[in-house]
């Protein structure tokens, strides 16, 4: 029960906090909406060129790419004043404050994405995708908490080191390659052709597994990570 | 009296270089323990371990009858830390800072204390304004209301005076008067005057290792002339 009341008590200070100075949201839909333009512009000049079959790559990879900027930031915000000292001497589970911090990563990704994938959609997707919305939104889920995940386990342990901006993506970007493989080809099919169930399971599953590891590595290896 | 704090054989290593050389003290509840010397002598590292923020490299370390590295969060709930760095969220209200902790604390008369607390340091009329619009003393004793919010039984504090203007002091040094009796005191200070005056236990620490113990009651002449023999302005000695 002290758990969740200090989950809680950690993703509503981080809420509150974003809510009042907008510094994450707004860098983040800023970056996302504008590597959309880049895209159309770089991508989209004549208009036989069919970009559907590129559209789950275009979308993934400009979510990571905001999620590093975002990452960065939540915990530059726990650096000021020593505030994880101050979270640090409470008598909370490691754990608990992984969770917490996931989860607010997790809140923040969606907002961006609720205001990104229409615009995207108006952009780059020319065909309904309706009736794959359950899928397309559980594929969004799964590869989300992953991202998150594994991005504030990493931020974690950057967040110490002096070049901490330099070390996040290099330490990222290889690792959630296999997380990108899986959401882009379950994306750019219900995109392009819509899916069913049965064939994007295969990738749905693989998304489970990889929040799975990365949950399991960070229960097993936060203590270490937020600690010296 | 039983002791709060048992130090013994304390080692700190950072990388290759070694803090602390193997620190042992004790000090009994309800004592006060003033921690002197030169910057990089290795008095904020001690602090951190009595914090349960940085693990002793061997040795061993209890606070309250509980292991710092085996034994923590016990350690956490009995301590309470103020720090020249005040550890409150800038862009949180006073009272959202003090909900934050009373909740990862599990205060249970959460809204009581705080306003208690706010009245006390004189905080109520700013509850609802950000931190970042806060004076240095005004931070610094809205960090006090953060230490002291869970009721710890001991305080460790660190360089506390450091930056306050004269109304913050006496402020500080009234609550600290008010709470004496209740608590067991660690403080690093280079401040002769208040480590003298507050202190029973009076120590320096010089590279690593206690360079000087005495029980209060020291003339404070005498003191300031080992302290200067420790602690050369400027250099570790």
């Amino acid at each position: 029960m002290s758990g969740w009341r200090q989950f809680m008590a950690i993703l509503r200070k981080d809420l509150i906090r974003e809510l009042r100075t907008r510094e994450m949201i707004i860098s983040m839909i800023l970056f996302v909406l504008l590597a959309m333009v880049i895209f159309h512009y770089a991508f989209g000049v004549k208009e036989d060129v069919d970009l559907t079959y590129f559209t789950g790559g275009m979308l993934w990879v400009t979510f990571i790419f905001a999620m590093l900027l975002g990452l960065n930031r939540s915990f530059a915000q726990e650096k000021d004043e020593r505030c994880l000292d101050g979270l640090l001497l409470c008598p909370v589970d490691r754990v608990t404050i992984f969770l917490a911090k996931t989860a607010g990563n997790l809140v923040f990704l969606l907002i961006i994405q609720v205001v990104a994938v229409p615009v995207f959609t108006l952009f780059f997707v020319h065909r309904g995708y309706g009736a794959d919305l359950v899928l397309f939104v559980a594929v969004l889920l799964l590869a989300d908490l992953g991202i998150c995940a594994l991005g504030t386990l990493l931020a974690t342990i950057s967040m110490n080191t002096r070049s901490r901006d330099l070390l996040l993506p290099i330490i990222f970007l290889p690792l959630i390659v296999p997380l990108l493989i899986a959401a882009t080809a379950a994306t750019t099919t219900i995109f392009a052709t819509g899916a069913s169930f049965g064939s994007t399971a295969s990738r749905l599953l693989f998304l489970l597994g990889f929040d799975a590891v990365f949950m399991v590595a960070a229960y097993g290896t936060y203590d270490f990570a937020i600690g010296e | 009296m039983p002791l709060e704090i048992e130090v013994d054989g304390l080692r700190k290593t950072f990388g290759r270089r070694e803090v602390l050389k193997g620190l042992s003290f004790g000090l009994e509840r309800g004592g006060f323990l003033s921690i002197f010397g030169p910057n990089g002598a290795g008095k904020t590292t001690t602090l951190r371990v009595l914090a349960t923020l940085l693990t002793p490299s061997s040795g061993k370390v209890s606070v309250a009858g509980h292991d710092v590295r085996e034994d923590p969060m016990p350690v956490r709930r009995t301590i309470g830390l103020i720090s020249h760095n005040p550890m409150l969220y800038l862009d949180l209200t006073a009272q959202e800072n003090l909900r934050f902790y009373a909740d990862m604390y599990g205060v249970e008369d959460r809204d009581a204390r705080i306003d208690g607390l706010l009245d006390r340091l004189e905080l109520s009329h700013r509850r609802y304004d950000v931190v970042r619009t806060y004076s240095k003393g005004m931070r610094q004793r809205l960090a006090i209301a953060r230490a002291i919010l869970h009721r710890p039984r001991v305080l460790l504090l660190d360089e506390p005076h450091s930056g306050l203007d004269p109304r913050a002091v006496d402020i500080l040094d009234g609550l600290l008067a008010e709470i004496r009796d209740e608590h067991t005191f660690v403080m690093v200070t280079h401040n002769i005057a208040k480590g003298l005056e507050w202190g029973t236990q009076l120590m320096i620490i010089e590279n690593g290792r206690i360079a000087y113990e005495h029980a209060a009651g020291v003339d404070p002449d005498a003191f300031v002339a080992v302290y200067r023999e420790h602690v050369q302005e400027g250099s570790v000695l």
